[in-house]
């Protein structure tokens, strides 16, 4: 009899009595046999079917096999169809009311996108007749040699009354100095007063602090243009007896003594003469001036960047 | 395993390979889509043992094959090792094992979508498991959901066998 305190491991384990090796019953080894045979058998004709299928997947034996088999199927398939589809229904009906307002959510963000996209091809179209001109303009004869433009969108505009002055979005990474010249593609526009990274600072034709050394292409009379009274542009410094007409155009006048170069070159289209006067009690003619750039109206300008050291 | 056992696990597996090739397989729920099919695999396995885990995985995977015009054998390939596995499954440590039908069913869920996967990569199709990824735990789910009503369905109408007709090499002691 075995003490109270030993355990069932132990009394195995110390058991005198040599077990013999089980073995196994005749019918489950002929059955393990019969599993393996028909697993291994399944197996292969599983693979065989597929190597045949996919050896030739439009034609043979097994192919029309299939085929048979399939049309043999359909009504069976018809069947199942027909009996679930009011279930179908009925899924897809609880399924379009729990995503119907995802989808419209979904919509309406896409149906704000679509505005925006649409928007920003209106504005990108607005700015082509710009862009045109501005392209002919460098194209053209009358762009200054020694110049290369740096085309710039204008990204602020004159705040108020007080200042005359847009930003662009090119900046001394595009070579862009101060007093580089801005032209649009009708004519001047102004100079560079202040230069950032990517942003510059463009001080316009009206501004009270700008002048142009300009000229009467027609006559090749020479005058300041700056700022006069009324917020107009006149051209200063023409002698009264000078001949200047009304409708004459008006180019920067450009450098005459290398030593005190001009901050714009010869030949950029400033605008025309709009009115001539004659006062007795003045030096100089009254030569009003009206600008051929949009002022008010830039989208697309360009930086002329000398491509030598001026 | 009866011949009108047979006759029976035949049906429902005929009938639910038809249902899961016309109707299930439609059914997608987050990325996943519910897997009949291998659900009643599991019980007919788990309650027939692996012999008729095979033949039936084999037959069920044939119906499939041929009724969705796919490659033939690739379907039944994957479902006869699946359901000779579960079976092997039900008779060794998975007996009387109340969370055996769950648990293979979430196992082979898994490795029955990677097989798919694999089988497809050698044959040269496109194998792309990054779908399959993402849909694999709603088909969890959904499988999972199915089992309790699927298992219990598949051992009225098969009865559970007597121990001595399943095949065993695993002697359970007690």
């Amino acid at each position: 009899m075995a003490p109270p305190n030993r355990s069932a491991r132990a009394a195995v384990l110390a058991s005198s009595v040599q077990r013999s090796q089980p073995t196994p019953y005749p019918s489950k080894q002929r059955s393990a046999f019969v599993r393996r045979l028909v697993l291994s058998v399944l197996v292969l004709a599983a693979l065989a079917m597929l190597t045949i299928s996919f050896r030739s997947p439009t034609a043979g034996a097994l192919h029309d096999a299939q085929s048979y088999g399939a049309t043999a199927l359909r009504p069976f398939q018809i069947a199942a169809t027909r009996v679930a589809r009011p279930f179908k229904d009925a899924y897809d009906y609880v399924d379009g009311l729990a995503s119907a307002k995802s989808r419209a959510s979904r919509y309406q963000r896409e149906n704000a996108q679509l505005r925006a996209q649409l928007v920003a091809a209106e504005a990108a179209a607005a700015k082509t007749p710009s862009l045109e001109k501005l392209y002919r303009y460098e194209q053209g004869s009358t762009f200054p040699a020694g110049f290369r433009p740096v085309n710039a969108s204008v990204i602020s505009f004159p705040d108020g009354p007080f200042s005359e002055e847009i930003a662009i979005d090119v900046g001394r990474n595009a070579g862009v100095t101060v007093n580089t010249p801005v032209v649009s593609g009708d004519g001047l526009v102004g100079r560079v007063t202040n230069v950032f990274s990517r942003t510059s600072l463009v001080t316009l034709l009206t501004d009270p602090q700008s002048y142009v050394a300009a000229r009467d292409v027609k006559t090749g009379v020479r005058g300041l243009l700056h700022r006069g009274a009324g917020n107009t542009l006149i051209l200063d410094q023409v002698a009264k007896q000078l001949p200047v007409a009304k409708g004459d155009p008006l180019v920067t006048d450009g450098t005459h003594n290398a030593r005190y170069p001009d901050l714009y070159p010869y030949g950029i289209p400033i605008g025309s003469v709009a009115s001539v006067g004659v006062l007795d009690t003045a030096s100089f003619l009254q030569v009003q001036v009206a600008p051929y750039a949009e002022l008010s109206s830039l989208d697309s300008v360009a930086a002329l960047v000398a491509t030598k050291r001026r | 395993m009866t011949p009108f056992d047979a006759v029976k696990a035949a049906a429902i597996l005929f009938v639910v390979a038809i249902a899961q090739v016309s109707i299930f397989s439609q059914v997608h729920v987050l990325g996943g889509v519910p897997d009949l099919l291998l659900v009643t695999l599991v019980a007919v396995s788990l309650l027939r043992g692996s012999l008729a885990g095979s033949l039936a995985g084999f037959g069920a995977g044939l119906v499939v094959d041929t009724a969705s015009l796919g490659e033939m054998g690739l379907t039944a390939l994957v479902l006869t090792l699946a359901g000779y596995w579960i079976g092997r499954y039900g008779e060794t440590t998975g007996r009387d094992r109340l969370h055996a039908p769950f648990l293979s069913v979430a196992v082979v869920t898994v490795l029955y979508a990677f097989g798919l996967v694999v089988v497809h990569f050698v044959l040269g199709d496109s194998a792309p498991a990054g779908p399959v990824l993402r849909g694999l735990a709603p088909a969890i789910a959904m499988n999972l959901v199915l089992t309790a009503p699927m298992y219990a369905l598949v051992r009225r109408l098969l009865r559970p066998a007597q121990r001595e007709d399943l095949t065993s090499e695993v002697q359970l002691l007690g």
